[in-house]
């Protein structure tokens, strides 16, 4: 897996980047064309695949390849004839074939598309002009097709994307955090894509809802059905305002494997992944090691270094994960050129932008009462001409007072910054 | 034929109804009837009334008797009416002259042997009694204290019924014995403790256990937020959550609590020895309580035993034995759902109303809740390196135990780590002490009382909201991060009504006259649970 890895990775960040810009304008250009053109998927291929999508698991690679050698029309008649030709399938054996088998006498495609368009969804596949070939990364374990609930396009929104993923049990400043997140990338124009599990992913949905902008959760379940329970209200705002997707058909249920299968598509489908709160052995971390992968940025929040829930994400930072602390610096690294997060840096004294002779001087007048010039020299180790000439420059700058012959420094109200450090 | 009355006292809750009692002897055959909605007690009182009498060397008039206690419909229990009842036979009886007793209120138990022994509730029984313009008041010599703390009523502390038999003929008053003779235990006191009716509750543990050991914040090692959060408080009488792994020192923190508030006023003392009366927990030897309890019950804890409740007519429970103190509910999540939530009531309106068979009662519940939860069910959740092995899906269970109606109330949200080597065995990790503490605290409060003196609100804690957005603002600007946060979704519009009160304690306790951004950061830090690097020290000015 992982020297296959390595080999995606470097193909697929090049595909990336070269893919965008021109994408972006097909897209662009596909809004206005009628649907049922070019660049869509046949009917036929369409219901095959919707019935694989019951017959394979997420995540089958064997079945992955049999569907891009031989296409979904072709692999869907070969599993149910029973006329040998899917024994001749390399890597198929009696007791695959067996199982392929019973899943595919209880399909019944026609009537999971039914499900989902009642639902105001439908089927992409690959080849759909909707369909996010950013997921083709995922090489024979991308999705046979995806189930999409809302009315924006897939596609669009899956190029200006960023996952946003962390712990179910998160602590308050992981839930801040993921909040934060998420309504300030969904202010900058970027989709906030999450898993709609309790904790961070909740929290990360919810932000980008607050902002008024664009997310989409990535179910391991049927898009019909709402899971996590408790969170089927912020499913049902998702459907209405964002996109909620999912690769299982109508009714299925999540178990433990799909959950981490169902990682590969969130970090397949964005730019980059920011894990906010994660222990060693979590979820969280399978879709950022999944995106490094792909060649995806990775990035993580830091937390309290004293913190268990974040120490899968102070591990992830120590190997390839990027440090982030807000939406700007997510956006400098996943977005265009230029898109650039503001500068940071402490406030710029009056004291930093003098020279080095100058700061010496001044640090050698006494904190209070006066000295003379020579005083002053012989502290700041400096000739006394110099120090005289110096002791005038910041006696013009303001730093200092002249008493007679004695150098003392200014008194400056409290409240400045500068006079608490020159004061004590 | 003859006719008496005197007066008594029914307690309905804490408050107290005067009730006339009332004697008529009639010729005919020897008999003793009691009317007026009694209880089983009540009842038995005829007995120990005929036996006191006979023993107090008066003569039991032999004739048709009856005893109605009017109103009658209010239900009445409890053996205090004794004396009073032994009065008005004694009255129309004519062994004592009726004029005597018509205005006098009698409260107290009779012995077989005619000893006057000590009812739980002469408190607020006196003071209805005052209320309702009686001058005149007997009770037992033991709770003789208690019912001289109300002003305006002359009270006669009596021994036995020869004693007051003998103060009503003025007769030369009998000596009796000492109530109890060296060395033996006191069998008065047993009427007025009631045993168990205190238990898991700590209440006054201080004042009971006298100047032995008495917490000192000075013992808190470390741990800076949850000690601002303590002040702030106690300051501005905001409920507080403390969340921490065992060990961390919830409990410890929480105990220190009582004794960083102010000390309780007049009014708030006769309130709070009122209900611990009526509790029957009120230490012996100490007839006013005026510093603040502190309630701790346990988990167990049932919903009636948390808001009051019981046969008849109800009790006083937990919320209303911390009236004007501290009820500190440790491993909060662990309580029973219901019994949490039946304490949104009292914290919202700070009083209780329980209905029983016997009638609805009000009792005064306005206390400061502490909660203190564990993160998860094994408490070490969020540890590095601890190795919490609960599922995601139990951690979220265990903190939705509490509801977010009751966490709405909760103003400040602090994690307790667990305390440091370095601070623990370090000389300088010995924070501030207690009295340094309480005295910000007693100067924030009279500045916060100052500055609300011409309103209805005395802490903080109290004020509304739209008087927090309207005429007392913050600084200019200092709302800055508050807003942003709102924005978000991260902060409610109630929310941020909680952390402008924060804020202006926070104030209170700088000195400052109004909340600045500063102010504002403390607040959010202590509402949130989430850091933003605002100085905790004690001096954050």
């Amino acid at each position: 897996m992982t020297g296959q890895g390595a080999g995606v990775s470097g193909r697929a960040a090049g595909a990336w980047y070269g893919r965008t810009a021109e994408e972006q304008g097909r897209g662009a250009g596909d809004r206005e064309r009628p649907a049922g053109a070019a660049g869509e998927v046949n009917d036929r291929e369409r219901l095959a695949r919707a019935a694989l999508a019951r017959v394979l698991e997420p995540g089958d690679e064997r079945g992955g390849r049999w569907l891009r050698e031989c296409g979904g029309v072709e692999l869907l008649r070969r599993i149910t004839a029973r006329d040998g030709s899917a024994e001749q399938l390399s890597g198929m054996t009696a007791k695959r074939l067996a199982g392929y088998r019973l899943r595919v006498e209880t399909a019944e495609p026609g009537r999971d598309l039914a499900t989902v368009a009642a639902a105001g969804g439908r089927f992409v596949c690959p080849g759909d002009r909707e369909w996010p070939s950013q997921l083709d990364d995922l090489g024979d374990s991308r999705p046979t097709g995806l189930w999409v609930r809302g009315r924006p396009d897939l596609r669009l929104w899956a190029l200006r994307s960023v996952a946003v993923v962390g712990a179910r049990a998160c602590t308050p400043y992981g839930a801040h955090m993921a909040t934060t997140l998420g309504a300030g990338l969904a202010e900058l124009g970027w989709v906030v894509v999450s898993g709609a599990a309790f904790g961070v992913d909740g929290a990360a949905h919810r932000g980008a809802l607050a902002a008024g902008g664009a997310t989409m959760a990535v179910l391991a379940c049927g898009v019909d059905v709402a899971y996590p329970r408790g969170h089927a209200e912020l499913i049902g705002r998702m459907v209405e305002q964002g996109l909620v997707i999912g690769e299982l058909p109508p009714g299925d249920h999540p178990t433990r494997s799909r959950f981490i299968l169902r990682n590969r598509v969130i970090a397949a489908l964005t730019r980059g992944t920011v894990v906010v709160e994660a222990e060693y052995r979590s979820g969280s971390l399978v879709t950022a090691r999944c995106a490094e992968r792909l060649g995806r940025f990775t990035m993580g929040v830091p937390g309290p270094a004293t913190s268990g829930l974040s120490a899968g994400v102070h591990e992830l930072l120590r190997g390839e994960g990027v440090l982030v602390t807000d939406a700007a610096e997510v956006a400098e690294l996943v977005g265009d050129m230029g898109e650039l997060a503001p500068p940071r840096r402490g406030p710029v004294l009056p004291r930093d932008l003098l020279d080095a002779v100058c700061t010496r001087v001044l640090d050698a007048l006494p904190g209070r009462g006066a000295a003379d010039g020579r005083e002053v020299a012989r502290s700041a180790g400096t000739s006394a001409d110099e120090a005289l000439a110096k002791l005038y420059e910041l006696h013009s700058l303001g730093f200092v007072e002249r008493h007679g012959d004695g150098w003392e420094l200014t008194r400056r109200p409290t409240c400045n910054d500068d006079a608490r450090r020159g004061g004590t | 034929m003859g006719f008496a009355r005197a007066c008594s006292v029914a307690l309905v809750g804490v408050e107290g109804v005067v009730v006339e009692v009332q004697a008529d002897l009639e010729a005919g055959v020897a008999a003793f009837t009691l009317v007026g909605l009694p209880d089983k007690s009540l009842v038995e009182s005829r007995d120990r009334v005929r036996a006191a009498v006979a023993n107090s060397g008066a003569e039991w008039p032999q004739k048709k008797l009856t005893v109605g206690l009017s109103p009658a419909s209010v239900p009445k229990g409890g053996s205090g009416f004794d004396l009073a009842v032994a009065c008005a036979v004694l009255g129309a009886a004519e062994r004592i002259d009726p004029a005597s007793i018509a205005d006098v209120v009698m409260i107290g138990e009779l012995g077989l042997d005619g000893r006057v022994r000590p009812v739980r509730g002469v408190l607020p029984a006196v003071l209805a009694a005052a209320e309702a313009g009686y001058r005149q008041v007997v009770v037992p010599e033991q709770t003789a204290g208690e019912a001289a703390l109300v002003p305006g009523v002359s009270v006669l502390g009596v021994r036995s019924l020869r004693q007051l038999i003998a103060v009503l003929c003025d007769e030369p008053v009998p000596d009796e014995q000492a109530p109890h003779d060296q060395g033996r235990p006191d069998t008065m006191l047993a009427g007025l403790m009631v045993p168990g009716a205190g238990m898991g509750t700590g209440i006054a543990r201080g004042s009971t256990q006298g100047e032995g050991h008495r917490p000192d914040l000075a013992d808190v090692a470390g741990q800076a937020r949850p000690r601002k959060a303590l002040e702030v408080a106690a300051a501005g009488g905001h409920h507080l959550l403390l969340t921490g792994p065992p060990g961390a020192g919830k409990t410890m923190l929480a105990e220190r609590l009582p004794a960083i508030l102010p000390p309780l006023t007049r009014q708030e003392s006769l309130e709070v020895t009122a209900v611990h009366s009526v509790a029957g927990i009120l230490p012996p030897g100490e007839p006013l309580v005026s510093r603040a309890p502190y309630c701790a019950p346990h988990h167990s804890a049932t919903m009636q035993s948390l808001v009051g409740g019981g046969n008849g007519l109800p009790r006083p429970g937990a919320v209303s034995l911390a009236h004007r103190g501290i009820l500190f509910l440790d491993e909060a999540p662990e309580f029973s759902v219901r019994a949490l939530d039946a304490l949104r009531q009292p914290l919202e309106s700070g009083h209780v109303v329980v209905a029983r068979s016997a009638g609805v009662v009000r009792l005064p519940a306005r206390f400061l809740m502490v909660l203190a939860a564990n993160p998860c069910p094994c408490g070490r959740h969020t540890l590095s390196g601890a190795g919490c092995e609960c599922p995601p899906s139990s951690v979220r269970r265990y903190q939705a135990r509490l509801s977010g109606p009751l966490l709405d109330r909760v103003d400040l949200r602090v994690l307790v780590d667990p305390v440091k080597r370095a601070d623990l065995m370090g000389q300088g990790g010995r924070g501030e002490s207690t009295a340094t503490v309480a005295a910000r605290v007693r100067e924030a409060r009279a500045r916060a009382a100052e500055r609300l003196a011409d309103t209805p609100w005395t802490t903080n804690s109290e004020v509304p909201g739209h008087e927090l957005r309207t005429r007392l603002v913050a600084a200019p600007g200092a709302l800055m991060a508050a807003e942003r946060d709102m924005e978000r979704g991260l902060l409610t519009a109630r929310g941020l009504d909680r952390v402008l009160r924060v804020a202006w304690t926070v104030a209170d306790l700088r000195g400052a006259d109004r909340p600045d951004a500063s102010d504002i950061a403390v607040a959010l830090e202590l509402r949130t649970g989430i850091p933003r690097g605002a100085p905790m020290g004690a001096s954050a000015a």
